[in-house]
């Protein structure tokens, strides 16, 4: 199984250079396809000090296919649907603009960075976004709440 | 090296993607796809390297290069320079029985020869004489390890290799649940791990989706009061039912199939690639053959309508043509008929004068007038032979 053989390797890989703010591991030892992601809030975000955790989810066609990325803890975040499901928009995991070179590691970059800054243009959640580009302060307000009411 | 153990070449295989190299190689070795070492690279039109192996699947699942995403297809590939090959091949890398106890490491091209003549951990055939069995190639000239010997406490016959595994599951020895630590015999051993309370076990619903999980002792109550396991006898209703559905719907597309035989569509020909990408993902593949149906039954529908058109138009068409030929004889009859009719008029005018005529000549005189009648008599004689001559005609007609 090459998808096997790649994913362990870049979990070793990840495990030497961890990505700072994100820690991932397997969900359970004997499936390399499902994976635990927490992401701690950036300083200066209105995720500070939240916790966020999420579950990567590798197709058995990797690295030919795309992984998803789902929140488990609710977030607002214009970019994170706001449903039970929570998952991220990121314009890489798109099946027409993943490319097989992509990295897990990448995607987790990814998804960190969008914490500290969203991506209006590529947002999932409109009504979000709107608030998040026109009332700063207003979205800063609801997106601290959150984090402390469910993240932490 | 003894001539008799240099022959016995181990049928070990070595699978070279899942070495381990004695240090990290380069990044630009490395194969975007599979990120190891290239093995056997190939080089695309727009000079990105992959593994042969690797790029084929690629291309099976998208015609783009898994880099560039630039339009690509498997006349794009051709092999790397022989120097990215000789490159990755003389990479260091670890024996593959290094689990084993194998110390070596080689360059990658000379590790299939190791594994077949020397490694002393790969696995050879059994030195004796009829044995088939196999054993690692340091041990082949010890003695057969596949020789049966006598448990020393069942009595029962075990080969000298699995004498170990044999007295976990000997029936005269005991051994202790992996869960609650206890010491059960061999032979009561199963039936206790299906009640032993100390193991940990899933909720009864855990296939509809409860992730708990506790031991056993301490399960009742969970389940007490599990929305799952409450749910359960209509979600197992509801999967039954999906799948007699599933069942029946497979059974209509087969008699689908075979009363209208799939046509190959312009879709499916547009390449092996593309059928290969919808076999990938069964969604959008069912999908797609729904649409393949749907326009294929309606192409035969449209087929079906043009013909019963035509078929309409041949038989109108007849139609006229059959009630013309009937007129044309209808007319001919109704001339006939007139014919013989004015035929039948002039017959019984002749009749009739013939009568009155030999009636008159009964009750008539002599004279002028018995000669007149003499003369006509013998006229309606010859009148009376035609017209009976006519009469017999008329009735054999």
């Amino acid at each position: 199984m090459a998808a096997v053989k790649r994913i362990t390797k870049e979990l070793a890989e990840f495990s030497n250079n961890p990505v700072p703010g994100v820690s991932a591991g397997l969900a359970s030892e004997d499936n390399v396809f499902k994976w635990n992601v927490i992401l701690t809030g950036p300083q200066g975000s209105p995720y500070s000090g939240g916790v966020f955790t999420l579950n990567l989810i590798l197709p058995t066609e990797y690295p030919f296919k795309p992984p998803t990325l789902n929140f488990t803890t609710k977030i607002y975040h214009p970019n994170v649907s706001n449903d039970d499901k929570g998952s991220m928009c990121l314009g890489v995991l798109r099946s027409d603009s993943w490319k097989p070179s992509c990295k897990i590691v990448q995607v987790l970059e990814m998804a960190a960075g969008l914490l500290k800054e969203p991506n209006v243009d590529d947002a999932v959640e409109t009504s979000i976004a709107d608030e998040y580009k026109n009332n700063p302060e207003s979205f800063e307000k609801t997106a601290r709440e959150w984090t402390r009411k469910y993240a932490k | 090296m003894s001539p008799s153990r240099s022959s016995r070449n181990s049928l070990q295989s070595v699978d070279l993607r899942a070495l381990d190299y004695l240090t990290s190689p380069s990044a630009n070795l490395l194969c975007p796809i599979c990120h190891a070492p290239l093995i056997t690279p190939v080089q695309t039109r727009c000079l990105h390297t992959f593994c042969s192996a690797c790029i084929s699947l690629s291309l099976e699942r998208s015609s783009t290069c898994p880099v560039d995403r630039k339009p690509l297809n498997h006349d794009d590939v051709t092999p790397a320079p022989i120097m990215i090959a000789n490159l990755v091949n003389d990479l260091v890398v670890l024996c593959p029985n290094r689990e084993k106890g194998c110390t070596t490491s080689c360059a990658r091209w000379l590790v299939e020869s190791h594994i077949r003549e020397d490694c002393e951990y790969a696995t050879v055939k059994c030195a004796k004489e009829g044995c088939d069995g196999m054993v690692e190639r340091r041990e082949a000239e010890g003695e057969c390890v596949h020789e049966e010997v006598e448990c020393a406490f069942c009595e029962g016959a075990v080969r000298k290799l699995d004498v170990e595994l044999h007295y976990k599951e000997c029936p005269k020895l005991s051994s202790d649940c992996r869960h609650c630590s206890k010491s059960f015999p061999n032979p009561e051993l199963a039936a206790h791990k299906l009640i032993c309370p100390d193991e940990i076990i899933d909720c009864a619903a855990s296939h509809f989706g409860c992730s708990f999980s506790s031991r056993r002792s301490e399960l009742d109550e969970h389940l007490s009061h599990c929305h799952f396991v409450a749910l359960t006898p209509i979600l197992q209703l509801h999967t039954e039912r999906i799948e007699t559905l599933e069942l029946e719907n497979k059974a209509i597309r087969q008699k689908l199939d075979l009363l209208v035989p799939p046509r190959p569509l312009p879709t499916q020909l547009s390449g092996a690639t593309s059928s290969a990408a919808n076999d990938s993902s069964s969604g959008r593949d069912m999908t797609s053959e729904m649409q393949d149906y749907t326009y294929h039954l309606y192409s035969e529908y449209e087929q079906l309508r043009s013909d019963v058109e035509r078929l309409n138009a041949q038989i109108r068409e007849l139609d006229v043509k059959q009630d013309m030929a009937r007129f044309n004889e209808g007319l001919r009859y109704n001339d006939e008929m007139t014919g013989v009719r004015a035929a039948i008029n002039g017959l019984r005018m002749q009749l009739h004068w013939l009568v009155a005529s030999r009636r008159e000549a009964g009750t008539g005189g002599a004279g002028a007038g018995g000669a007149r009648s003499v003369a006509g008599s013998s006229a309606s004689g010859d009148g009376r032979r035609m017209s009976v001559d006519s009469v017999r005609q008329v009735v054999k007609l």
